[in-house]
């Protein structure tokens, strides 16, 4: 394609696009380097606001906390999605009669409003009243009947699973529009061939897939860095118990409206800016490397 | 002219049996089976907790929060319609969601084919750009979003909402449709360049179908999330009539204490025609499936 | 199909970039507020926005009142989710088409809103001269001292108690701390759990602190040691005080820290805990989960080696209403504000609302609210770190939240966590030497 033509199919969007986020989100990026009295702009104090995140509590010990959290959130809903998602859509690709009903309870938790998620999970799992509990306990799994969302140890992947739980339709359907992209004349030979299912999936398939998984791991990746509804849900603006749930974008809602400090956009905004940095790099690098993979395999 | 715009594929021999004939054993065999439907319903058991706590009055759900909806009270599915403004914040949030939804995904598989198809030098700098506004959520840039709109008079505007939830899921949207469009063979394009197609032609006629399983999943996945949004309709709307469902729904949320009977009563309403439109989804994904596999 | 659609598209969207490019970064000139009408006073609608979403049938009630006595004015009430009030009220005062009076935060949380330049000053609106000083506090700009919002509601924190549960074990309000002490071992040993704390939602620990040994590190007397500079966090009395939730963990429900507030309600409205330390904004929701709940309140004793021997009832104000500096109708909002500084309003509130009152004066008819009442005009104690400790980045009641979370999970000690909030708000806190 010539282009010209690239171009004009690319400025529709590129428009609309550029108009009614690029606009905001770089505003919202330069509100880091200016000091505010709630929203009054006050004067440039460059990366005065940056140096607070690195030097004064509650920064100091919060953020590098929080950001733990999300890597930790990210290696641990990837595995699941990628697993659990990948694995599910396998099996569902010749359950022809029972796919898309099957497809569609996966996909029911995503349908649901995160904060109410957040609620119902917090029953199921509660100490108190929750039969999760209940049900081990009487399953002779006493010692698993842990307070799940109440312990520092256990908090975090409550939150990873719960969220995997939630976004698994994702892979799910989307790993399943790709396995419909692999021609099948290449999975018969094989299995005429005499190979095993799993042998034709890890040399034919699974390299085939390799764009879908790509997309899916650096979503994957940009979702962990912005959680935000669901900690919120499962665990308050402050990550309880303890901090062991807090999370960047946590850290900012609580910076950014939960406090009386007149610099609050200032330094909610520095927090924000920070994080869309890592995002950035993290992600220019993964499609870096997956776009060096699909070459590879595409020629 | 159509006939020859689909390249018949070489290793189609003349006469294997077709897939769908033959009865192929699932991956997996009867556990495979068994294993998904355990998961299928394990997975439910939250969602089913909402419907049948929306079924017992909140009162009920506060001294005895586990026990089932018997006899099952309505009452809070009555509460949801009226308090909540269900009947007339319905139109409102369907008309936003959908207009958002289908401008966005317009733009974006139009930019995603211009991307996908071209390798100049600028077209990779956009591309980027537009995948920068994957790295930050839009939550972040409330104020600013907000002080656009109110310069360009249009807050208190369904349109105006519309147009920031489209401008906001052309990232996710490009990102996903480049990758599938990247993997469809350039020959198919370079047969019907042969054949005289205009580059509009060619998109609209070839490539538009054989993206139909992406698109779907896009349209599902960008329609979720608007549908469900509170945050922008409280921020940029004003009048009581524009509001959305969610909008309604928050009102059941207190500052100590929440309605939990009526806001799950309220979600099972909202939640219906997602469920509805996943099924449509699939369905285009399936057909668009089985398409790709004539090819 | 597609094709026009598209040209239509590209023409909408240049055309917004033009439109666009003329769009204002903040401090954006537009004017105009949300209240339509004319200055000649006539047929003005006044909107009010709050974050009660559980009060919208009281408020529109009392509004009708204002209504009726004002002819040609029509208050608008609307609530928006607490959560995401702060947001939509800063986006709402910055813009047009905004509320004209406004329900606010109070202490440190009201001061982003009035660095802002959104609240009109209403020295010479109303006189509160004869209000609770703390009470009016929650409404002044730190820095210059100016009155911003007109304080709504006082809320108290004690202890609620299940009173068929006493009974039942033949217990009574304790009066001593080793009557205290004693009520809970009983209610433990029959298998009831003593008190009902949500550990889990941080912000309650600091409330179930004061409830508990408020009296422990001093009251109001160690308030003014802290803001003079005489005494900090680190004081042998207030890491005492702290020491005492450690002390009474055996009485918490199991796990506490897993246990969420809403949980924790449920505790007790189903009968399952006897006492909830809490704040009067629970008085309205209890009543109205379970009517056939015998409630009581009392005040927790001094806890032994206490400063002072006398009982505390923690007290505060929250929420007030302010107008906005971009409404249209300032002098029919500042009516209306100045309306919600008379015993008439204060009245309604607490009749309607069901909450205590920060105008003085007001009678309750309901009889915890009046024990509550009396309560803190007795014993009063300022609910220090919300009070006195939001004006900055860590907020007190933040940092003792997540510190006492660590208290009841063993892995800090009171001193530990003493020692953490007072680094936490000496980040920011000047003491008034």
């Amino acid at each position: 394609m010539s282009r010209r033509s690239g171009l004009l199919f690319v400025a529709p969007a590129l428009l609309l696009f550029g108009v009614f986020v690029l606009y905001p989100m770089v505003s919202a990026l330069s509100y880091a380097f200016f000091t505010w009295h709630g929203t009054t702009r006050g004067v440039f104090v460059g990366l005065s606001n940056f140096g607070v995140l690195f030097t004064q509590e509650p920064f100091r010990e919060q953020l590098p906390r929080a950001f733990g959290h999300n890597v930790a959130f990210f290696v641990g809903t990837m595995v699941i999605q990628n697993t659990l998602g990948l694995g599910i859509a396998v099996l569902l690709h010749r359950r022809a009669r029972t796919r898309r009903l099957l497809q569609t309870l996966y996909a029911m938790p995503y349908l649901v409003s995160p904060i109410v998620i957040g609620y119902l999970w917090t029953l199921l799992l509660s100490p108190t009243f929750g039969p999760v509990n209940a049900l081990l306990r009487t399953v002779g799994l006493e010692s698993l009947a842990v307070p799940w969302l109440g312990d520092p140890s256990t908090a975090l992947w409550v939150v990873v699973l719960v969220s995997a739980w939630q976004w698994v339709g994702f892979p799910v359907l989307l790993y399943g529009a790709a396995l419909g992209g692999v021609p099948e004349e290449l999975s018969e030979a094989a299995r005429v061939d005499g190979a095993s299912h799993w042998q034709t999936f890890r040399s034919i398939t699974l390299p085939l897939l390799v764009p879908a998984i790509g997309t899916v791991s650096v979503l994957t990746f940009i979702f962990a860095m912005e959680a935000f509804a669901l900690p919120y849900a499962l665990g308050g603006s402050t990550g309880n118990p303890a901090g062991a749930t807090d999370f960047m974008s946590l850290l900012f809602y609580r910076t950014a409206f939960e406090n009386g400090s007149t610099n609050a956009i200032g330094s909610s905004s520095a927090i924000a800016t920070l994080l869309f940095a890592v995002i950035f790099g993290g992600a220019v690098l993964a499609t870096r490397v997956l776009r060096r993979a699909e070459n590879r395999i595409g020629a | 002219m159509t006939t020859t715009l689909v390249a018949p594929p070489e290793t189609r021999e003349p006469a294997p049996p077709q897939p769908q004939r033959r009865r192929q054993r699932p991956v997996g065999g009867v556990v495979g089976s068994a294993a998904l439907w355990v998961y299928a319903i394990g997975a439910l058991v939250p969602l089913l907790l909402m419907v049948s706590n929306s079924l017992r009055s909140t009162p009920s759900l506060y001294s005895e929060p586990l026990s089932g909806p018997w006899p099952p009270n309505v009452d809070s599915y009555r509460r949801a319609w009226t308090d909540g403004h269900f009947g007339e914040y319905f139109l409102s949030s369907l008309l936003v969601t959908t207009g958002a939804v289908l401008l966005s995904t317009a733009v974006a598989t139009m930019a995603a084919y211009g991307l996908a198809r071209s390798r100049s030098r600028i077209l990779s700098v956009i591309e980027s750009v537009f995948l920068s506004g994957l790295l930050l959520p839009i939550h972040l840039a409330v104020l600013p979003i907000f002080y656009l709109m109110d310069g360009m008079g249009l807050v208190d505007s369904r349109w105006g909402l519309m147009l920031v939830y489209a401008a906001a899921g052309v990232p996710f949207s490009i990102f996903v449709l480049t990758t599938f469009f990247r993997q469809l063979p350039p020959e198919l394009e370079e047969a019907a360049r042969i054949d005289g197609a205009t580059t509009w032609q060619m998109f609209v006629r070839i490539m538009l179908p054989l993206v139909r399983p992406a698109v779907a999943t896009v349209v599902v996945f960008r329609f979720v999330p608007i549908w469900n949004d509170f945050l922008f309709p409280l921020v940029l709307l004003r009048s009581r009539e524009k509001y959305t469902v969610p909008v309604g729904l928050t009102s059941f949320f207190g500052e100590y204490s929440t309605d939990w009977s009526s806001l799950f009563a309220g979600l099972v309403i909202a939640t219906v025609p997602l469920i509805v439109l996943f099924l449509v989804a699939t369905r285009q994904i399936v057909a668009g499936l089985t398409a790709g596999m004539s090819k | 199909m597609i094709g026009t659609t598209r040209r239509h598209l590209t023409a909408l969207t240049v055309a917004t970039a033009v439109v666009a490019l003329a769009a204002c970064a903040p401090s954006s000139s537009s004017t105009g507020g949300g209240g339509s009408g004319g200055s000649d006073g006539k047929g003005v609608t006044l909107s009010v926005w709050s974050w009660r979403t559980e009060d919208v049938a009281a408020y529109d009630a009392i509004f009708d009142v204002y209504e009726k006595a004002h002819p040609g004015v029509k208050v608008d009430f609307k609530a928006f989710k607490n959560t995401e009030y702060n947001q939509i009220l800063t986006t709402g005062l910055a813009g047009s088409n905004g509320p004209d009076v406004v329900q606010v935060r109070s202490y440190g949380q009201l001061q982003p809103t009035i660095a802002s330049g959104s609240l009109v000053p209403l020295d010479s609106t109303v006189d509160l001269s004869s209000w609770d000083a703390n009470v009016v506090k929650s409404a002044e700009g730190k820095q210059d001292g100016k009155l911003y919002a007109v304080p709504l509601a006082q809320q108290t924190l004690q202890m609620f108690y299940n009173k068929d549960l006493f009974a039942k074990q033949g217990l009574t309000p304790p009066t001593t701390w080793a009557q205290f002490i004693e009520v809970n071992a009983r209610l433990e040993e029959q298998g009831i759990t003593p008190m009902a704390v949500g550990a889990k939602d941080s912000w309650t620990l600091p409330i179930v602190h004061q409830v508990l040994a408020a009296p422990r590190f001093g009251g109001a007397a160690f308030e003014k040691a802290v803001l003079s500079g005489q005494k900090t966090f680190t004081d042998p009395d207030w890491v005492a005080s702290v020491d005492e939730l450690k002390k009474l963990k055996p009485y918490l429900p199991d796990s506490a820290v897993g246990v969420a507030y809403t949980d924790a309600q449920i505790l007790f409205t189903s009968g399952k805990a006897a006492m909830f330390p809490g704040g009067s904004f629970e008085l309205g929701f209890f009543q109205k989960q379970n009517p056939a709940l015998k409630m009581g309140v009392f005040q927790v004793p001094a806890p032994d080696g206490s400063p002072t021997t006398a009982p505390a009832t923690t007290g505060y104000a929250d929420g007030a209403f302010g107008v906005s500096t971009r409404s249209d109708a300032q002098q029919a909002s500042k009516d209306l504000v100045a309306w919600m500084a008379t015993k008439e309003f204060g009245q309604l509130v607490a009749d309607k609302v069901k909450q205590l009152s920060a105008v003085p004066g007001v009678t309750y008819a309901d009889p915890l609210l009046k024990q509550m009442a009396d309560s803190y005009a007795t014993n009063p104690s300022p609910y220090l770190l919300l009070v006195d400790f939001r004006y900055g980045t860590p907020s007190g009641t933040d940092v003792l939240g997540t510190g006492l979370q660590e208290l009841l999970l063993g892995k800090k000690d009171a001193a530990a966590v003493s020692k953490d909030l007072q680094r936490g708000v000496s980040q920011w806190f000047k003491p008034s030497a």
